[in-house]
């Protein structure tokens, strides 16, 4: 009983660490918007880690560059099992704009896993909203499959 | 049966499941009222009990050069320690331990909860970690002062019949039940005042949360902490908040419902939730993060004059 318990508390409070890997920043504002009084993530159990060791679900935005894909690897090694990776807007999926340069080594999939991916530039709060409680959902499955 | 019924008052009430029910509940209301005073929704009351739960279930990583023992057995120990200072507490009337100088194990016992979740965090070798275990040190000292000089004004003025400074909760609670609470006299406002403030900060609240800033430091404290022992620390957080509460009703608002435990207890619970709205909501709903030194520049003059008022008062027996 005690683990169902534990089970479905991993959907009602799934904490997001955020990446930075190379965005424009538009995105990044969009997520933070979503935990603005308007929408109010929180209410369904959202809030915004500052260590990926607490991390539930990892948001990861912009085209992966260079620079930032060896810090990627390594802070999404750091996060605790069970927990899912979001891709945040076009970048992470196809480079978007950025496709072909020099400077990135995309996507998003030749690194980790995705579980949820958002696409749009930016992609809307409700957008992202949709997408963080679809990966809390998973969070759920994934934990229950760990003690099988 | 005296063993029996002292286990139970261990376990059961006001023991480990009173406190921490008190603790997430009030903890998620405070939550809660932060939400209504920012115009959201706001996450459910029993959100840090999922919190809580949810961390039990995550993989715990322990870093390559902390101490195994230290960083495990820190959080457990500091969550017993502070539950050990919740039994000093009169709760509905009565306290599960009480001494002659109860007064000061309860101020040790919540100084050594602190220096444990230091421990912890030192242990893990994180520089995040380092600079919120500096910011720690930096709040206790600021918080530390006026606690003792408040717990100096109540002392005097509850030894006041005999003549001396009492260090008991217990005679602290007689005293107010013959002569009414500490609060209704007026030179002892102040130093209500003064607690409140020292509630938010020795609690971890948010304008006062410097060690455990997310944004800045990473979590400060608790940046390298996932899993069982981070499920700890955020039971210890909730149930600190209740204790100190719960201290400040036993010191100020003692002896009401007298003689009536069952309405006592009641009565401490609305204590509670309303110290929580003055000491959690309305702080984090109107205030952002202080830094360090606005912090300790606080604490050592506005919180600690106004202690000082109090016990000045109260040593020229007004």
């Amino acid at each position: 009983m005690f683990q169902k318990w534990i089970d479905s508390s991993m959907k009602k409070s799934p904490w997001i660490f955020h990446i930075n890997a190379g965005s424009c920043n538009g995105c990044d504002i969009e997520l933070v918007s979503v935990l603005t009084p308007r929408y109010d993530a929180e209410r369904f159990g959202f809030r915004l880690t500052g260590s990926p060791r607490q991390a539930d679900i990892v948001v990861v935005s912009g085209p992966i560059t260079m620079q930032s894909r060896e810090r990627l690897v390594r802070t999404l090694a750091q996060v605790p099992e069970p927990f899912c990776v979001v891709s945040l807007g076009s970048c992470p999926r196809s480079g978007n704009v950025f496709k072909g340069s020099y400077a990135i080594d995309g996507p998003l999939e030749k690194w980790t896993h995705v579980d949820v991916s958002v696409g749009g530039c930016t992609p809307k709060p409700e957008a992202i909203i949709a997408a963080l409680a679809q990966a809390a959902e998973l969070l759920e499955k994934k934990r229950s499959r760990m003690h099988g | 049966m005296d063993f029996l019924m002292l286990a139970v008052q261990i376990l059961v009430f006001p023991g480990l499941l009173f406190m921490t029910a008190m603790g997430v509940l009030l903890t998620g209301l405070g939550g809660k009222l932060v939400a209504r005073l920012q115009n959201r929704v706001g996450p459910p009351v029993l959100q840090p009990w999922y919190d809580i739960l949810k961390c039990f279930g995550k993989e715990m990583i322990v870093p390559e050069h902390a101490g195994r023992a230290v960083y495990i057995g820190a959080p457990v120990l500091g969550f017993a320690v502070l539950c050990t200072a919740g039994f000093f507490i009169p709760m509905g009337g009565r306290a599960v331990f009480s001494g002659t100088a109860d007064v000061i194990v309860v101020l040790y016992l919540l100084t050594f909860c602190s220096v444990m979740a230091m421990a912890g965090a030192a242990s893990t070798g994180s520089p995040f970690a380092g600079v919120g275990v500096s910011r720690e040190m930096v709040a206790m000292i600021s918080y530390e002062l006026p606690f003792v000089l408040i717990l100096l004004a109540v002392g005097k003025l509850a030894g006041s019949d005999t003549g001396g400074v009492t260090f008991s909760l217990q005679s602290i609670a007689e005293w107010q039940r013959i002569h009414g609470p500490v609060l209704f006299h007026w030179s002892m406002i102040p130093a209500a005042i003064a607690m409140l403030f020292v509630i938010s900060c020795e609690a971890g609240l948010h304008p006062f949360d410097v060690a455990e800033a997310e944004t800045e430091i990473c979590e400060g404290l608790l940046a390298e902490y996932s899993g069982l022992p981070l499920a700890f620390y955020r039971l210890t957080h909730c149930v600190r908040l209740f204790i100190m509460t719960a201290l400040f009703a036993a010191l100020f608002l003692g002896g009401l419902a007298a003689g009536n435990d069952g309405l006592a207890v009641l009565l401490l619970v609305a204590v509670c939730i309303v110290l929580t709205f003055l000491c959690m909501a309305l702080p984090h709903g109107i205030c952002a993060r202080l830094r360090v030194e606005q912090l300790f520049r606080f604490y050592w003059t506005v919180v600690t004059g106004l202690a000082l008022v109090s016990l000045v008062l109260v040593w020229f027996g007004l």
